[in-house]
């Protein structure tokens, strides 16, 4: 595990170079031919369904007339932010997508703190901690769902053991979106975890050991040190947590299938909807579009951020 | 002082560090118990830790609910034949990012890495359109397919070939080895770590995907595993959660074996992608 | 020890490759690659080449078994005609897949569909005009089922799995509680009923009386139990925000915040799944269900069930339900005249008998109601008879096309009624406005 750090940096190592003047025109298309069948795929099955689904946001569609669509300007655009179940399908996913990043990344902060060591015991807890994290959405959804049954569930055993009162998790408007925050977090602060801990190996022990000697208490430490020396992580952490809350499905298709009363309606489960089942492909491409934004700002704000680090190096 | 309190001290930590570990695990330990227990043990509450009564029938009972060796076997073959595409797209581009210079190479790799940003399910509807076109809809080539290149792949080797001594490849060009040589014959070899590391993390995620399947199969002779797990949910009178877990666990218990065996490869695996 | 984990990987991932490349083969070509020979039944050795055509149902369980049965018999029985069955989910599900199927041109050739999307499916021009196949013998399909059998005239569907909403009781507990023990016969009576039938400990309840889903389907059969109606008669007009409307309500959210009626949790069939539950382990004393859970219910039961009709407010009153066949106009002439044949002889006299006997459903035909065998069926089991006695009181789901999305606007709204999220005034005004903007589509 090493430092994890840009995707973009890439210093680049000595690259080989056949001289220029002397290359045949074979050899200059060679690195072409190399790239060329990943690149294929990538435009088949991800640019150009972009392009083509921006290009479906401006049109009238159902996936029962591809043949007759018809141009409608921004129509789909306006219907779409003037629905208010889309105001609150936005709203559940900021709640969402803030909670489960926040979450995920403080507790595995602390853990990664704690669980930072040598000691065999602490490698087994990390193992054990990620463990959910290769482990299908499917039988994740479906064992969360047992485990908070209203009525038989373990959960509500515990609870009711300790003299608590039982939750109504998914079956409740109010505590619906919450539960589903919870099975995400639980899945993937193991995840972030491991992350924080390579992060954290990276750090030069030297400056630890001048803190030492400076007697700098354990706070001071870590709020000078530790926190500053993982910002590359955190803001790692932070993109792609959010980027993969925003497009959360596959617990909602199985948990709660959006509800109760759209509390747990999210992004992608309305695309789905609006396109696979209300026959409202216009509205679920325009969906899509506002989903690849904010996808894109994100992905954006990651690449300015890195790199402009590299840059100061 | 300190003496006397590093043992007390070092419990309290074992018992916390039981506990966290437990909050994850349990759940996975609760699966493998609730599929052990009947229908009326089920229905029990408070429930028992340990079924009152082992059923061993459940599992069965789950197989059969559905073609299940085809469910299977089309999981192997997506996640497999997805490996496969991967790897021999990923080897060359990353070679080139790598070992060449050439005009628009940093615009291409820029593409490449929006690729890895932005995940594809973002486009499924122009994507099932786009199947429709091709007839490839419920077919397992609309599992693969889509998959076929991986940003993360290339991005993964590129990192390892550009660790490659510049002296080696110049010892193999000296030996009048072609490019093409040097590239699965020297290059791949040295790059097996990596490899292993990113075919764990192919074959886990593809094993386990299931909005995919979900939108592009119909039929049972192309349904992968989740669905075919997803599918034990229908039921009558009441949802038969013995029979379900019992379902999951055949889903889930194997890829916790792997990563028991394989803990340090997989975890790694899924680290790399920060790199 | 860590060499050896690692030649297994390594081996590990050898073999698969192995293995795929001969799973490349078998999956090359662009049909779904094993034709598994055994599940399209004996391979009709022959002169003509048996026609195949694929067959979509949405029932699970021993329902969905016995459908599986069923087509087997078929297959077996002709040699022209291959039948591959395949399971899609609930209805929903299955509604989601044939949509997306016919856009991607693999649809089935038959599928159930759920009543009320039969308008949407055949406005969408997927559906088969099955009167030139027919040619009159629909007459033979009881009348009472065939209201959502039609589009704009022409004959669409073919009566299936259909059902009425019962009401089941707990005869045990009601004969327990000194009650009829043929059940509530007006929401009054449901109301007392359940007010005896309820049990609690403490704060806890240990015993329902009453618990239905909040699901579109019952709500419409209480509004025609009100004197009410979902749409105007030409499907334009918004009929809930009415006392009609409310009336359900009302009733509903009286009921809970006495604490004798429990609001299954879950969301669609999972509510259903929770109120069957807790009927069959006696948590809740009477439920709302599909008669095609009769079967499952009696089977599982540790008491009696009795089934019943839904109580009445100003009139008895229900919506029918289930499914019904249709045939995809996209597939070849061939496929759709042997899609015929299987419709015909799924929704056959003999069949209608075996499959309702076995499920719940309501037979189809006339022939099969006045039949020895479903008489002397219904003289040993009257249960399986309340739904075709009910059927006098029934009314066809509501069909124009926007109704699969307006169904679950107002299922939403009536939700937050009951989940007491919003007064049942405010939930039928915002069901309203929504209903407004769908019918005008």
């Amino acid at each position: 595990m090493r430092e994890p750090s840009a995707v973009a940096e890439s210093s680049p190592v000595a690259v080989t170079q056949v001289q220029e003047q002397t290359r045949p025109w074979s050899e200059t298309l060679r690195p072409y031919l190399y790239v060329a069948p990943a690149l294929l795929f990538f435009a088949l099955f991800f640019f150009y369904p972009i392009v083509y689904m921006i290009y479906l946001s401006f049109q009238d569609w159902t996936l029962l007339n591809l043949e007759e669509m018809e141009w409608v300007g921004l129509d789909n655009f306006s219907t779409l932010f003037s629905d208010p179940d889309f105001h609150l399908v936005l709203k559940n996913t900021l709640i969402y997508t803030f909670l489960t990043v926040f979450l995920g990344i403080a507790i595995a902060f602390f853990l990664a703190l704690w669980l930072n060591r040598k000691a065999k015991i602490y490698g087994l807890v990390q193992g054990a901690i990620f463990s959910p994290h290769i482990i299908s959405l499917v039988s994740v959804s479906m064992l969360w769902m047992w485990l908070m049954d209203p009525q038989y569930g373990l959960l509500n055993a515990m609870l009711e053991s300790v003299g608590l009162p039982p939750s109504t998790w998914l079956a409740d408007p109010g505590t619906a979106l919450y539960s589903l925050v919870l099975v995400s977090v639980w899945k993937v602060v193991g995840y972030n975890t491991l992350i924080f801990i390579a992060g954290l190996q990276s750090i030069p022990q030297d400056i630890y050991e001048s803190a030492a000697l400076d007697r700098s208490p354990a706070w001071r430490t870590l709020y000078k040190i530790t926190i500053p020396m993982l910002s590359p992580t955190i803001f790692f952490l932070l993109v792609i947590n959010t980027i993969s809350s925003f497009q959360v499905f596959d617990t909602i298709y199985i948990m709660t299938q959006g509800g109760p009363v759209n509390s747990t309606n999210m992004l992608v489960y309305y695309i789905y909807e609006q396109g696979m089942d209300f026959y409202n492909g216009g509205i679920a491409s325009a969906a899509s579009v506002v989903l690849l934004g904010l996808a894109g700002v994100l992905t954006l704000f990651h690449f300015l951020f890195l790199a402009k680090r590299v840059h100061y190096r | 002082m300190y003496r006397v309190w590093y043992y007390p001290r070092k419990a309290v930590e074992w018992v916390l560090l039981i506990g966290v570990a437990l909050v994850f695990v349990f759940p996975f330990l609760w699966m493998l118990l609730t599929a052990f227990k009947t229908l009326p043990e089920i229905y029990q509450f408070p429930p028992t830790l340990l079924p009152e009564q082992w059923e061993f029938g459940n599992f069965a009972k789950a197989w059969e609910t559905g073609p299940f060796l085809t469910y299977v076997l089309n999981s192997f073959l997506v996640a497999v034949g997805i490996l496969l595409l991967q790897f021999f797209t990923a080897v060359p581009a990353a070679y080139a990012f790598a070992r060449y210079k050439f005009r628009g190479r940093n615009w291409l790799f820029g593409l490449t890495l929006i690729a890895l940003m932005i995940p594809p399910q973002i486009v499924f509807l122009p994507v099932y359109v786009e199947m429709s076109h091709f007839q490839l809809v419920d077919t397992l080539w609309a599992l693969i397919l889509p998959y076929g290149a991986s940003a993360f792949g290339i991005f993964l080797l590129r990192q390892s070939f550009m660790q490659v001594p510049d002296e080696v490849i110049e010892a193999a060009r000296l030996d009048d080895a072609s490019e093409w040589k040097i590239m699965w014959r020297i290059m791949v070899p040295m790059a097996k770590p990596v490899l292993v590391t990113f075919g764990l993390f192919s074959f886990i995620y593809h094993w386990n995907d299931y909005f995919w399947p979900l939108i592009m199969t119909n039929s049972d002779s192309v349904r992968t595993l989740p669905i075919g797990i997803w599918m034990l949910k229908a039921s009558e009178g009441g949802k038969h959660w013995n029979m379900i877990m019992a379902g999951n666990v055949m889903l889930v218990f194997p890829i916790l074996i792997v990563f028991f065996i394989a803990q340090r490869h997989i975890i790694r695996a899924f680290i790399y992608q920060s790199k | 020890m860590k060499k050896w984990k690692t030649n297994l990987l390594v081996l590990a991932v050898s073999m698969s490759t192995i293995l795929a490349g001969c799973g490349n083969q078998a999956s090359s070509g662009s049909t779904p690659a094993p034709q598994s020979s055994q599940q399209a039944g004996e391979q009709p050795a022959g002169d003509k080449k048996a026609v195949e055509i694929d067959f979509w149902y949405a029932l699970s369980g021993k329902n969905g078994e016995y459908i599986e049965k069923m087509v087997k018999e078929f297959n077996a029985s002709q040699k022209e005609v291959i039948v591959k069955p395949a399971y899609q989910g609930s209805y929903y599900e299955n509604h989601s897949k044939v949509l997306a199927a016919v856009a991607s041109g693999n649809q089935p050739d038959v599928t159930m569909v759920e009543i009320a999307s039969i308008g949407a499916f055949a406005d969408a021009k997927v559906l088969e005009d099955l009167g030139p196949y027919a040619n009159g013998e629909e007459s033979k399909y009881i009348k009472g089922l065939m209201g959502n059998s039609y589009w704009n005239d022409k004959l669409y569907a073919i009566p299936f799995n259909r059902s009425t909403p019962l009401l089941y009781v707990n005869r045990d507990m009601l004969k327990a509680a000194g009650l009829d023990p043929n059940g509530p016969k007006t929401w009054e009576e449901l109301k007392q009923y359940s007010q005896k039938l309820t049990k609690k400990e403490g704060s806890k309840t240990i015993t329902y009386g009453f618990s239905t889903p909040i699901d579109i389907w019952f709500y419409e059969a209480l509004v025609f139990q009100s004197g009410g109606k979902v749409l105007s008669e030409d499907g334009k007009q918004f009929m809930l925000n009415s006392p009609e409307g409310k009336a359900p309500l009302e009733f509903w959210t009286g009921l809970l915040k006495e604490g004798i009626m429990k609001a299954p949790p879950g969301e669609k069939y999972n509510a259903w799944d929770v109120a069957k539950q807790d009927f069959l382990n006696q948590q809740v004393g009477m439920i709302f269900t599909s008669t095609g859970d009769l079967k499952g219910l009696v089977e599982n039961a540790k008491f009696e069930v009795g089934a019943a009709f839904l109580p009445a407010n100003k009139s008895y009153g229900v919506p029918t339900g289930g499914a019904n066949l249709v045939v995809l106009s996209k597939s070849s002439d061939e496929e759709k005249k042997a899609a015929w044949q299987f419709v015909k002889w799924m929704t056959d006299t003999k069949q209608t008998i075996g499959f309702s006997s076995e499920t719940g459903y309501m037979p189809v035909t006339n022939e099969a109601v006045e039949s020895a065998d479903m008489k002397a069926y219904y003289e040993k089991q009257p249960n399986f008879k309340v739904a075709i006695d009910q059927l006098q009181y029934g009314a066809p789901r509501p069909m124009v096309p926007g109704y699969k999305e307006l169904q679950e606007v107002i299922m939403t709204e009536i939700q937050r009624a009951v989940l007491g999220q919003a007064s049942v005034d405010d939930a039928l005004k915002a069901a309203e406005e929504k209903a407004v903007k769908l019918l005008k589509k």
